[in-house]
């Protein structure tokens, strides 16, 4: 596209959805692995180029992108595009990149999108996406400089939780705001169901769908987004067990996890899979027993908390294309149920709810929301995997002792 | 308890794969996901009639597994259950889809009408009458309509109709204010006149129905399509700022650049997506002004946008709908439809009014008329429809 079609374009946006006078825009640093269509990083990173549909406005941030580093340019690259449209630069390092070239710290903040990409997986079946690396490599110009500014880390911090605390550490020593996680906690859900802060819950159910370990990150950030409010507050995760197979099913009939809860959750599905895809009805699966015949390699994630919640995530790929949760209240009769809504390709606007929170804590030297509750589901989702790897044995997890209190404020998207 | 069940007919034009028939009827016959649970209608599906029964037919493997459900070859012998006096506690009318010829305006002439003839001549036989819902707009004719709309007040049974807009989820979940002064409102949906202009009527006009004074029926109507509604776009016809904000609410925006997956279009860029838009503007008697378009190429959902008096920015929304088109595969906002239903037939009330569809069903007729006649104004005093709004709620929330 011609450069003066584009400069047209992007004045017509901006007289369209005026901005308001705002101070001097914040300076950004985007360090991503690959930016091409429908990545991560440019699902997120155009959100601060670009900018976003939010409350039914075209939201330009106030804010610029200035650098970018990609640790890989594969067919469809766009950082080139990007940065020769909007002047900025594709340093060859992190180092680089956040310091603009120069010799110290040059950015106000910095996007770490380390999400999709050509990495190797390791005997746990996780990939290792170089997150902590690249955000050592950032820390390092911190330090070195004795000035840190607020980071964003696209979705779990690491696939070790040794390595997650590490980079949580450093955050608390070099004292920068960190937020972390994925777009599950923040979107709209069907309906607009909250736990109250300071409940106590019973029994939590949440059901995912597609492959470990990007989806099931997720689902697991998803229920832990909705556990966390719990009364006491988030204390940590004392086990947890990831079994396969016939045994999630017998699980269910000796009740290790509610089949009304699964019901539940289900009922908030949109997407049931089988006889729905065959002829359009509607399904109680759970009433009818299909899901053993229609779910090929079901997989069960239980998670026993240290303060006694037990909690279960069912990824149940064949049988449901979206993300649901249950959950049975002490006091409550009737079971709290939604679907986080995941609207579909290619806006994924359920990036711009993430985009806005990553914007505030850029605005506000703050995180929303504690970087903790991604670092706990980094841990269960590393140990779930252990589980799997020893035979699907119960993991007891002493280094889950992560302790963290949930914001009262609700964050997830209402407007 | 069983004697206290509603006994319900569903009078439909084709039962397949995602018709409005399988949709409706299959939530009475296999309960659906509600408040949390799967919820089993509490009132039984014991008759239905299918008008066109095509290879792809559904209605006989339903029958056959929901043997308390018996197909009738007639409307009459369904309403009476083959008794010959009326055996039934509501009817469902679900006349969408199916082989039907077409005006020559280009409406399909679904036979809603001579389903509903056929109802009520059972009712008067019968010296009995019984709630009756009618999906979509009553009728493509406008005449049909409203007899339609007399014959229901004459007999006096509670009478509902429209489309799953106005009770589906909405993203965000948002009521418009009850009382509230409007000056003018949009919808920015998709799909073709005579189908979902019909839906992004029924968007617009949930909400303003609400405003300060009720409804008070419509004026006139003229359509924009193709080149003129691009020349109204450029002279502010009607109002790009609600244009904008109904825009920024749609989750299926087409990138008007490549390698964009996100990116709102200039103008420019919405005239090379959009084809053949259309747009349908009106004015209420009481001066609010408002403009449903159809957007194909631009975007895929039901975007709502109003200008209210002492807001700064426009107040908008989207009507969620889950489509099974590749993004689900349950068209849920049936499941509201179906309980509203569901309540009218355990109370005998209908829960919003059908002067709603009467007018939604006026102004989709003038719709057509001014695109056929050539785009220009047309006079609409058989609109003059006045109606309070409901005090409730009856969007999906829970």
């Amino acid at each position: 596209m011609a450069p003066h079609v584009t400069r047209r374009t992007f004045l017509q946006t901006a007289a369209a959805f005026p901005v308001l006078a705002q101070g001097r825009p914040k300076r950004i640093a985007i360090v991503a692995t690959v930016f091409r269509p429908l990545s991560h990083a440019q699902h997120i990173g155009d959100r601060f180029i670009v900018g976003y549909p939010w409350e039914g406005d075209w939201h330009k941030p106030n804010t610029q992108v200035v650098s970018l580093y990609v640790d890989q340019k594969p067919a469809g690259d766009l950082s080139q595009d990007r940065a020769r449209e909007f002047g900025f630069k594709v340093y060859p390092t992190i180092a680089e990149a956040v310091c603009c070239g120069g010799s110290s710290l040059a950015v106000d903040a910095v996007l770490i999108i380390a999400e999709h990409g050509d990495y190797p997986r390791n005997e746990k079946g996780q990939i290792l996406y170089p997150r902590y690396e690249f955000f050592g490599q950032v820390a390092k110009v911190f330090e070195a400089g004795g000035r840190a500014v607020p980071v964003y880390n696209d979705k779990a911090l690491s696939y070790s939780f040794e390595k997650a605390r590490t980079m949580c550490d450093t955050a608390r020593r070099l004292k920068f705001p960190m937020l972390a996680g994925s777009s599950l906690p923040v979107t709209w859900r069907l309906p607009e169901l909250e736990l109250p802060w300071g409940c106590e819950i019973e029994d939590a159910l949440m059901v995912g769908t597609g492959g470990s370990d990007a989806m099931d990150f997720h689902a697991l950030e998803a229920m832990q987004c909705m556990l966390e409010r719990r009364r006491g507050g988030e204390r940590g995760v004392k086990s947890v067990q990831l079994i396969q197979g016939d045994a999630v099913w017998q699980a269910g009939v000796r009740g290790r996890w509610s089949k009304e809860l699964l019901r539940s959750a289900l009922s908030r599905s949109d997407s049931p899979k089988g006889l729905t895809v065959t002829d359009g009805r509607t399904q109680d699966m759970v009433g009818t027993g299909v899901l053993p015949q229609l779910v090929k390699d079901p997989w069960a994630y239980f998670i026993e908390y240290r303060d006694g919640l037990k909690a279960t995530l069912l990824m149940l790929t064949d049988a449901v294309g979206d993300f649901t949760f249950a959950a049975k209240l002490k006091g409550q009769a009737e079971i709290q149920a939604t679907q986080f809504f995941l609207s579909p390709e290619p806006n994924v606007t359920y990036s711009a709810c993430l985009a806005s929170k990553i914007e505030r804590m850029i605005e506000t030297g703050a995180a929303p929301y504690p970087v903790e509750r991604t670092l706990l589901v980094s841990g269960i989702l590393e140990s779930c995997l252990d589980s799997r790897v020893k035979g699907n044995a119960v993991i007891e997890t002493p280094h889950l002792a992560v302790t963290y209190r949930a914001p009262r404020e609700s964050q997830y998207c209402r407007s | 308890m069983a004697a206290n069940r509603p006994r319900l007919a569903a009078i439909t034009t084709v039962y397949r794969k995602y018709s409005h028939a399988q949709h409706v009827v299959d939530r009475y016959l296999e309960g659906y996901g509600w408040n949390g649970t799967h919820h089993r209608p509490e009132m039984d599906l014991v008759a239905l009639y299918v008008d066109q029964v095509g290879a792809d037919d559904l209605s006989r493997d339903r029958a056959a597994r929901f043997p308390a459900m018996k197909i009738y070859p007639t409307i009459a012998e369904a309403l009476t259950c083959g008794t010959g006096k009326l055996a039934v506690d509501g009817v469902v009318v679900v006349g969408e889809h199916g082989d039907y010829p077409k005006t020559p305006k280009g409406q399909v002439q679904y036979p809603r009408y001579r389903f509903f003839e056929e109802i009520v001549a059972v009712f008067r036989s019968s010296g009995r009458s019984v709630p009756m819902f009618n999906d979509k707009h009553l009728s493509w004719n406008w005449e049909w309509a409203r007899k339609m709309y007399d014959t229901s007040k004459e007999l006096g049974f509670a009478y509902m109709a429209g489309s799953s807009l106005p009770v589906t989820w909405r993203i965000p979940s948002v009521e418009f204010p009850a009382g509230a002064r409007v000056r003018e409102a949009m919808c920015v949906c998709y799909g073709g006149p005579d189908s979902y202009d019909f839906h992004g009527l029924e968007t617009i006009q949930c909400m303003v129905e609400r405003r300060q004074g009720g409804e008070t029926g419509v004026k006139w109507l003229q359509a924009y399509r193709g080149e003129k509604f691009w020349d109204a776009c450029r002279s502010n016809v009607w109002s790009r700022e609600l244009m904008n904000a109904a825009l920024c609410r749609s989750h299926t925006l087409t990138p008007a650049r490549a390698g964009f997956n996100d990116i709102f279009p200039s103008l420019d860029q919405m005239q090379r997506l959009v084809a053949d838009p259309v747009a349908y503007c009106y004015e209420h008697a009481d001066g609010l002004k408002c403009t449903m378009m159809l957007m194909n190429g631009l975007a895929r959902d039901f975007n709502f946008a109003a200008h209210l008096e002492g807001a700064s920015k426009p107040f908008s929304t989207q009507m969620y709908l889950p489509m099974p088109d590749g993004r689900t595969t349950l068209a849920n906002f049936f499941s509201p439809l179906s309980y509203n239903m569901e309540r009218m037939f355990l109370s005998g009330k209908p829960t919003y009014p059908i002067e709603r569809t009467l007018l939604t069903t006026g102004l989709t007729a003038a719709g057509i008329d001014s695109l056929y006649a050539g785009q220009v104004r047309i006079d609409t005093p058989h609109l003059a429809i006045r109606y309070p709004a409901p005090a409730e709620s009856t969007y999906w929330r829970t």
